[in-house]
């Protein structure tokens, strides 16, 4: 694939002073940008996963995680925390956009819905350890589109997606590819 | 000049003079009443002419930036209700790119594509501009069908999801399914039935005025005359003296802490405005100015144009002396815009005989006797005279309401217009009235949570506020209809068991 090399966007810019990387990186592709943008948010996710909700609600059972967290006063979901990061980053820029699909969501709005989500998540599923990249047109904008697996960290991810009522999919197992993450750039 | 030339001269020259007269109102300043391309919704006609509070982009931009403008500014106001929602479709959620296909059916990513201003002739409950069977755009394919996913829903009509009590578009949080599990067995009354938060801030009726009561310290000095017996009576049983309000506090707030006797009489009023009771309850008049009430005091209401300000940003200089600068001065300007509503204003059933009352503070609270009994009920029912206030009286609730006045009942148990209009609410500041009348009310699913709940079950709750002949009577008697959401999603949880939802 032709990678189109963009000027570094601020946020990469960030990432790469976060990562030890000369924050002066200016010729990044996006794809270099997307991976970036994975890897602190697949380090983040799974630091929430392990370190707060399976510690606290499985392991020490001192609180408990619920999608209704603030009417439970439970914590927020992994998936939820997720999403809300998501949206706070769509309030501060629009230079680009996350969010956390399945083959098999438990709230329906996370299903693939563009033709390049449903090849991007069958693709990881079916290559474990593999990313996929594409490019896609949404709303008049062309989007470079990754698609980045996202795994079973921690055993509560795989039994709280089996035992949730509105699950299409009860067999999970730890270290299962759940979902993918997908991040978009507009190419513009 | 031939006279075809002339008459063309003269076409030309009037019809550039009018444009220009148009132009000046809509962009400059003046009467632009005549202007108005439809009437506005609900509480927005309070500042209707205050265009400007809505319409705050620049004229010259793109019909993109401008329409991105306006409803921003539906943000500014409505931000903090729809966040207390748990907004159930964000705008946000639909600024994704991958929402895109959606756009096209209903582009959720502005309010003003499902509430559009200015066009009363579709405006529908809760100001939805659209068909009410607009859940069918998004809900009716793919992973959102709702037939699909629901087999309980399989014949509804999508007419009725948002009508019918069962749904609302931002605020469900009374309406989910595990809410709805989770209240299910509840009965239609709890057995010791008390608003808790009211209890707490309930007091007993104030007492008698005195015969003839004795002015104190704290209402010295006060002009020669005001202390009449029954002001001094009145403000001796309110909560004032307690609170170290003298006459001065409040009549003279411009004459600063501790003033001398001069500088209470020099800055002396009789009639102290709104803005006096404000610097003190702050909470309260915080969302009295974001309610219907007193909307015409909410902040974001854009000011009156500056004329001469907007004409010296293009060159044209207005502020000079003259007949003719001072007659297109008074052309350009705009009227000053009421800060409060009258009774008369209202568009719900009202008594005639208050049609001149303006609403204040002092509306409901009266200026001395702070007598909150009577602001809970008696306040409300000088001015509303529509089916479920007049209703009210002989209701069961206001029975309860008796009892308790009466001593016969605890603090709390009785309910007035104040307990389900305007709720407490527990805040930093600790408890406080919720003044914005409106917060619980529309839809009427929102009073459910922090009114309805406190004495009854859920399901009593949705069925009852679902059945408009029970709200008209003041829920005198039970509802006539069944709202079927609990029992669908107790019967779904159950047949989870089965793998009934895979």
């Amino acid at each position: 694939m032709n990678w189109t090399h963009v000027k570094a966007t601020a946020a990469a810019a960030v990432l790469a002073a976060g990562m030890g990387m000369p924050a002066a990186a200016d010729d990044l592709s996006y794809q270099e940008v997307t991976d970036m943008l994975h890897v602190v948010m697949d380090t983040d996710r799974s630091v929430y996963t392990k370190n707060v909700v399976a510690r606290l609600a499985v392991k020490d059972k001192v609180i408990k995680a619920s999608e209704y967290y603030e009417d439970e006063q439970a914590l927020p979901l992994p998936a939820q925390m997720f999403r809300f990061g998501a949206e706070g980053v769509a309030d501060k820029t629009d230079a680009f956009s996350y969010s956390l699909l399945s083959l098999w969501p438990i709230n329906k709005q996370n299903a693939p819905r563009t033709d390049l989500e449903k090849e991007g998540l069958q693709y990881i599923v079916d290559n474990p350890g593999e990313n996929f990249y594409g490019e896609e047109e949404l709303g008049g904008e062309v989007y470079f589109t990754a698609v980045y697996p996202d795994v079973a960290v921690a055993q509560v991810c795989a039994s709280c997606h089996n035992d949730h009522k509105d699950t299409p999919r009860s067999d999970f197992e730890l270290d299962d590819v759940m979902g993918g993450v997908v991040i978009r750039i507009p190419m513009d | 000049m031939s006279r075809n030339a002339l008459l063309w001269l003269i076409w030309f020259i009037a019809t550039l003079s009018a444009s220009a007269a148009v132009a000046a109102l809509v962009f400059v300043g003046g009467d632009r009443s005549s202007l108005l391309i439809g009437e506005t919704t609900g509480t927005h006609a309070q500042f209707e002419m205050a265009c400007e509070s809505c319409h705050a982009g620049n004229a010259l931009d793109t019909d993109k930036k401008q329409a991105k403008a306006l409803n921003k500014t539906c943000v500014t106001c409505h931000q903090d209700e729809l966040k207390a929602s748990n907004d159930s479709h964000p705008y946000k959620k639909f600024r994704d790119p991958r929402m895109a296909d959606y756009w096209d059916l209903i582009d959720a990513r502005t309010c003003t594509a499902c509430h559009a201003e200015h066009k009363p002739e579709i405006t529908r409950p809760g100001a939805v501009t659209l068909a009410m069977d607009y859940c069918v755009a998004c809900h009716s394919q793919g992973e959102q069908d709702v037939r699909v996913n629901r087999a309980s829903h399989a014949g509804l009509g999508f007419e009725t999801c948002a009508s019918s009590g069962c749904h609302n578009f931002h605020d469900n949080r009374a309406l989910y399914e595990d809410f709805l599990v989770k209240h299910a067995d509840e009965p239609w009354l709890h057995e010791a039935p008390v608003h808790e938060l009211e209890a707490a801030l309930r007091s007993p009726r104030a007492p008698a005025p005195a015969a003839a009561p004795t002015p104190t310290p704290a209402m010295s000095p006060a002009p020669e005359g005001a202390l009449t017996v029954e002001i001094v009576a009145a403000y001796e049983a309110s909560a004032h003296p307690g609170g170290e309000v003298g006459c001065a506090s409040c009549h003279a707030a411009e004459a600063g802490k501790e003033p001398s006797a001069e500088d209470v009489l020099a800055n002396w009023q009789d009639q102290p405005g709104t803005a006096t009771c404000e610097s003190c309850h702050k909470a309260e008049a915080k969302t009295f100015r974001i309610g219907r009430h007193g909307m015409r005091r909410h902040p974001k209401i854009a000011k009156p144009r500056d004329p001469v300000r907007a004409l010296k940003a293009v060159g044209i200089k207005l502020d000079r002396k003259g007949e003719l600068a001072t007659l297109i001065r008074e052309y350009l300007s705009d009227a000053p815009y009421p800060t409060v509503m009258t009774v008369a204003e209202s568009p719900l059933p009202m008594k005639a005989e208050a049609a001149h009352e303006e609403l204040t503070c002092t509306s409901c609270h009266g200026p001395h006797r702070v007598d909150l009994n009577r602001a809970r009920v008696e306040s409300c029912a000088s001015c509303h005279d529509d089916g479920h206030t007049r209703a009210y009286f002989g209701s069961p609730h206001h029975k309860l309401w008796q009892a308790e006045l009466a001593g016969a009942a605890a603090p709390g148990t009785g309910v007035t217009c104040a307990t389900c209009h305007l709720p407490k609410e527990e805040t930093e500041r600790g408890l406080v009235t919720n003044h914005n009348q409106n917060d619980v009310l529309r839809p009427n699913e929102k009073m459910i949570r922090p009114v309805c709940m406190d004495c009854h079950g859920l399901g009593f709750a949705i069925d009852a506020l679902a059945d408009p002949g029970l709200v008209s009577s003041n829920f005198q008697g039970r509802p006539e209809t069944h709202i079927e959401s609990i029992d669908w999603a107790t019967r779904r949880v159950r047949e989870k068991a089965t793998g009934a939802n895979q």
